[in-house]
């Protein structure tokens, strides 16, 4: 049984169809990359599986039991993250309030809520110094890192990450993905949206290729890249003999 | 129906509905009761103008009744002018401050243009209530007069009345009319989108000013009207409250549509009325009912009835007129240019050089500043530093309306149509914009039609821009940028969320745009696109240009390959 | 120097009763995006609250001020199911007629009982007050300013020290990442409500006594309340505080020095420069973000 299944899902924003019918799985314990040109329908296919959208037609299974439509508070309750594009880091708390909030979906004691938010700063060495810092203050990647470590206080079973290397560096794309094997590592699966092809194929296990809403292929990062077709069209990389 | 017919069976109905007043024995109740509802119709048609069409809310539409009123009122008591000359008094003061309320919009909006509204209402009642001198104070002021005609006996109610109900078809036939006019189109467009507004040519300040100005004005014309049919008014009429009122007569009506305005403050001139058997409760039941309105008729009473007629054009299409004039030589230049947001640098210094009729691309990763470059270029950003030069004039930190004006038409990532009105009316917009040489509505028309002929929407003219797919919403935004005749277009992401097969069309229709000699800025993640239509490339990453040159010599720049494209990965995992 | 600080105290004593209704618009507008125009309202109905069991059933008014807090409690909640929910994913504007409507239907059923003659109560505490010399510190204003100066404080600790708090804090910042977190956004927004009707409700058990009590009451206060919010920086809790207490004393200041009858307008005249000159109050907007 695969740990997250989707099948036949189509999805809307008002008269405008952002997905049609959409069918993959994610393994446990695999990295898998979602594909696709801006407005291909990747975000919003996240949003389907953490409930901010209600699909209009089709199946969402997490470990065999249907959840598509379920409010996102009781999706992130069954072990699905949720890390959106943008980070959405709260402004106006601190960066430690802000990795205890992670942890909402569950029941915990302050005081072990405080030991979880320190082994993150083990992972995450950058926010141990600006765990008083406010949101807003940090910088890009500093956000990204907040919103994953925030994402982990769920213990997910799924961690569904948008986009993680927007805007950011070279450098810190790569700190970022390090941080993504590493989860995985640990044993939390994660389902990866992302524009740059290149880096998110570069951890993924499997990735599938979006277009239209509609699923063009799917195969391991080798075989996509090999396939000059879908190279060209869906994963920006035109540059085919690079001099 | 023609509008020519249209006009003529409102005319007709307008004449017998007033014949009918007069010859039906109406009893004096209902004589006053219709009085109080025709002219407080007339005040909430200003609330039409400004909260319907053009989006603003306001608290004060009593303030401008009360202003209307107390001008008819000192100006044939106190004044001793006549009905007509006291009325233009009242309606001069009142447009003045529906002014000044209304340039407060450049820095506000939402609610805090609610709290300047309530605070200008509260301060009026203070001052009609506390300048004794004046206004009488509470007791208000008595005698007032009534117009004088030879031969019309306006001191009998049902003259009066009369004269109201024509006055009331006369403005709301006008306010009618007024929502297809440029103005009107205008408005809608500030209300729908207020961004795109701008970047289409509408100077959205001019136009809410215009609007507050015309909900005065009809504020103070109903409040005149009020005063003379009642002879007594007193400070208490003109409150908070009576703003509320007001405010729920439209809004229960309907705010879209003009004949809204007068269901409504017929409706809530009646129901007290007959909500007088729950006695003192009768109030209480009608805030409930405001509530109950607000949850389960979105789009008032109107709106209930009302529905978007899709239509298709009969008329044949002409082709588009794009050429520009040949000129060799830079259109745009830009120097230095910088956008800061605190401490966040999104464009850092960008130098950009596009020629005449080329179509120059512009890439980069996701936020690398691309889109914050042409939100500077169209004037919607102020840049922190540098120089932007078209056509040898300066242009930096010129508003968007102006910049439409020089002839820079854009396009948005996430599309902003004015979605609530039909394709070919958002394209007339943009056929409107100031300097596109289009004189009159024919030619405006014509040139929409054309503009949507050229990027195959034709066919659709006549549905709800928000009821088309995303593919053919974002030919209708090229088409609205395309009426404008542009010198340069900016398209930011034109092949987002196109299909393959709707790509293949959008690079036909920009090799057809550079055919005409049309100048482009496109911004594209689709290498493949932009190598088939770009004469030049940029590439941006982190608010600076990494390199400038023909697509071949871009796409092998190494720099580019390793910031963007990428190259096939390696498996050992970074 | 005596009348000036005895006006300053006394407009420091109304003014706190605007910081808690300010103080209950804020926390709605933070948790909603939607300004509660009913807020004056709230204080409307705890002031009856106290009419009803202290001077109609002549209950103790320790025990009144128990019942109306219930009361208040169980009010905020109505209110939310009944005007904010069925509304929350519409544009500001039927929101806030929704709330306009329910300011009427609120101030027209207390009309419709207890008629436009306004109340008297009975003083809260039994000793008129304290003599500073020449200075005098009316018991009334100085529960007022007590009462004011706990709330703000449990507030404060509240927000900052505890989970649910910081819940709170999240739900207002961002409502959708709120939820992706498993924080329940609908019951925090209850909570708030709630708590919101009973700051309102304590504001107007404080100030029944000192003034008559009638529904005229509500829009006064909301209005100066209003007014405070947008001095103190729209959505900000500290500026409301002081926004209202600056309001009460530029209107004490103002009615002793200027002219009675506009008493009520310079918190408008000062609303309106604020406005025009500096939207963003004085504590201006603490978050930026890149637009």
């Amino acid at each position: 049984m695969k740990l997250l299944e989707l099948d036949a899902v189509a999805a809307a924003y008002g008269a405008v169809q952002a997905l049609q019918s959409l069918s993959l799985g994610v393994a446990k314990g695999e990295i898998v990359a979602l594909l696709g040109a801006n407005g291909a329908g990747k975000s919003t296919t996240l949003r389907a599986i953490s409930g901010l959208l209600r699909p209009t037609r089709g199946e969402i299974r997490f470990e065999g039991a249907p959840i598509a439509g379920m409010h996102p508070e009781r999706v992130v309750r069954l072990g699905i993250a949720h890390v959106p594009e943008g980070r959405r880091v709260f402004p106006g708390l601190t960066v430690r309030e802000n990795i205890l909030l992670g942890a909402s979906n569950r029941r915990a004691s302050r005081a072990q809520l405080g030991r979880e938010a320190d082994e993150m700063y083990e992972i995450f060495p950058d926010l141990l110094r600006l765990q008083g810092a406010l949101g807003w203050t940090l910088s890009g990647g500093q956000q990204q890192m907040l919103a994953l470590a925030r994402g982990l206080m769920a213990q997910p079973k799924l961690l569904l990450l948008d986009e993680p290397s927007l805007g950011l560096a070279p450098l810190i794309v790569q700190q970022v993905f390090r941080v993504i094997a590493r989860i995985r590592e640990q044993g939390t699966t994660v389902l990866l949206v992302e524009q740059n092809a290149r880096i998110a194929l570069s951890v993924a296990d499997r990735g599938y290729v979006l277009e239209t809403g509609r699923l063009v292929t799917e195969g391991s990062p080798g075989e996509l890249w090999d396939n000059e077709e879908v190279r060209a069209a869906y994963l920006g990389g035109k540059v085919t003999k690079a001099a | 129906m023609s509008p020519r017919a249209r006009t003529l069976v409102y005319v007709v109905a307008a004449a017998l509905a007033v014949a009918l007043v007069l010859a039906l024995p109406l009893g004096e109740y209902l004589v006053k009761l219709l009085l109080q509802a025709a002219s407080y119709a007339i005040a909430v048609l200003g609330l039409t103008v400004l909260l319907g069409y053009t989006g603003q809310i306001s608290l004060a539409q009593a303030a401008f009744f009360g202003l209307g009123a107390y001008g008819v009122a000192l100006g044939t008591t106190t004044l001793g002018l006549g009905f007509l000359a006291a009325l233009i008094l009242g309606l001069v003061v009142a447009t003045l401050f529906g002014i000044a309320l209304g340039s407060s919009t450049l820095k506000l909006g939402g609610h805090y243009l609610a709290m300047v509204t309530i605070s200008f209402q509260q301060i009026l009642t203070l001052v009609l209530t506390n300048w004794i001198s004046v206004t009488g104070g509470p007791d208000g002021i008595r005698n007032i007069a009534r117009p004088h005609l030879p031969g019309i006996d306006f001191e009998n109610n049902q003259v009066y009345l009369a004269a109201c109900l024509a006055l009331l078809f006369a403005v709301g036939g006008l306010v009618a009319l007024l929502k297809s006019r440029r103005l009107g189109l205008a408005m809608q467009a500030v209300r729908d989108n207020e961004l795109a507004a701008g970047v289409v040519g509408i100077n959205t300040f001019r136009v809410k000013i215009i609007a507050f100005a015309l909900s005065a004005l009809l504020g103070g014309l109903g409040g005149g009207m009020f005063a003379g049919a009642f002879r007594y008014i007193s400070p208490d009429q003109f409150a908070f409250d009576d703003s509320v009122v007001l405010l729920t007569m439209v809004l229960l009506g309907g705010v879209e549509a003009a004949i809204g305005a007068a269901i409504g403050a017929g409706l809530l001139i009646l129901l007290p009325e007959w909500l007088r058997f729950l006695k003192q409760f009768y109030l209480a039941v009608y805030g409930a009912a405001v509530i109950l309105i607000m949850v389960f008729l979105p789009a008032g009473i109107w709106g209930l009835f009302s529905r978007h007629r899709v239509w298709k054009p009969a008329a044949p299409i002409g082709p588009l007129e794009l050429d520009i004039e040949a000129a060799a030589g830079t259109l745009l230049s830009v120097r230095g240019l910088a956008k800061h947001f605190g401490g966040v640098r999104a464009v850092d210094g960008v130098d950009l050089d596009i020629a005449q009729g080329s179509v120059h691309a512009l890439i980069g990763p996701n936020g690398s500043g691309k889109t914050t470059l042409l939100n500077v270029l169209s004037g919607i950003y102020r840049p922190t530093a540098g120089s932007i030069t078209l056509n040898a004039r300066a242009v930096a930190g010129l508003a968007p309306h102006v910049l439409a004006a020089a002839g820079i038409g854009r396009t948005f990532q996430n599309i902003r149509l004015f979605h609530s009105l039909s394709a070919l009316d958002n394209v007339i917009i943009g056929a409107e914009r100031p300097g596109s040489g289009i004189a009159h509505r024919a030619a405006a028309t014509a040139r929409a039609l054309a503009a949507l002929g050229f990027v195959g929407m034709a066919e659709r003219a006549g549905e709800l821009a928000a009821s088309l797919p995303y593919g053919h919403q974002r030919l209708v935004e090229i088409a609205r940028a395309l009426a404008g005749h542009p010198v340069l277009l900016l398209l930011d992401e034109p092949a987002a969320g196109l299909n393959l097969t709707e790509k293949q069309e959008l690079v036909e229709l920009l090799k057809r745009l550079r055919g005409h000699g049309l100048t482009i800025l496109l911004i594209e993640h689709d290498m493949d696109l932009v190598e088939q239509v770009a004469d030049r490339i940029t590439v941006l990453n982190f608010g600076r240009h990494i390199a400038d040159g023909s697509p071949a010599e871009v796409l092998r720049h190494p720099e580019v390959i390793a910031a963007y494209l990428g190259e096939v990965p390696s498996h050992e995992a970074a | 120097m005596t009348v000036l600080l005895q006006l300053l105290f006394q407009g420091v004593g109304i003014g706190a009763v605007y910081a808690l209704v300010a103080l209950g618009f804020v926390l709605i507008y933070r948790a909603t995006n939607v300004v509660n125009f009913a807020q004056g309202q709230f204080a409307v109905v705890g002031a009856y609250g106290m009419v009803v069991t202290t001077a109609d059933l002549g209950l103790p008014y320790w025990l009144g001020i128990l019942i109306t807090l219930a009361v208040m409690a169980l009010f905020g909640a109505l209110f939310n199911l009944g005007v904010y929910y069925p509304l929350r994913n519409r544009s500001f504007l039927p929101v806030v007629i929704s709330t306009i409507g329910a300011s009427i239907f609120i101030t027209n059923i207390i009309l419709g009982v207890y008629g436009p003659e306004p109340s008297m109560l009975a003083p809260m505490l039994d000793a008129p007050g304290i003599s500073l010399g020449n200075l005098f510190l009316d018991a009334q204003y100085l529960t007022i300013i007590a009462v004011t100066l706990a709330l703000v404080a449990l507030q404060y600790l509240f927000f900052e020290h505890t989970l649910l708090g910081k819940r709170m804090q999240a739900v207002s910042q961002d409502k959708e990442m709120a939820s992706l977190l498993g924080i329940k956004v609908g019951w925090m927004i209850m909570l708030t409500f709630i708590y919101s009707a009973m700051l309102g409700g304590i504001a107007g058990i404080l100030v029944a006594p000192i003034l008559f009590v009638s529904v005229g009451l509500g829009g006064q206060i909301a209005l100066k309340a209003f007014a405070a919010t947008i001095i103190g920086g729209f959505g900000d809790v500290p500026g409301a505080i002081v926004g209202g207490i600056a309001i009460g004393v530029i209107e004490t200041f103002g009615a002793y020095y200027i002219s009675v009858p506009y008493k009520d307008a310079f918190a408008f005249i000062v609303l309106f420069a604020f406005l025009l000159l500096r939207p963003s109050g004085l504590f201006g907007e603490k978050v930026s973000q890149k637009a």
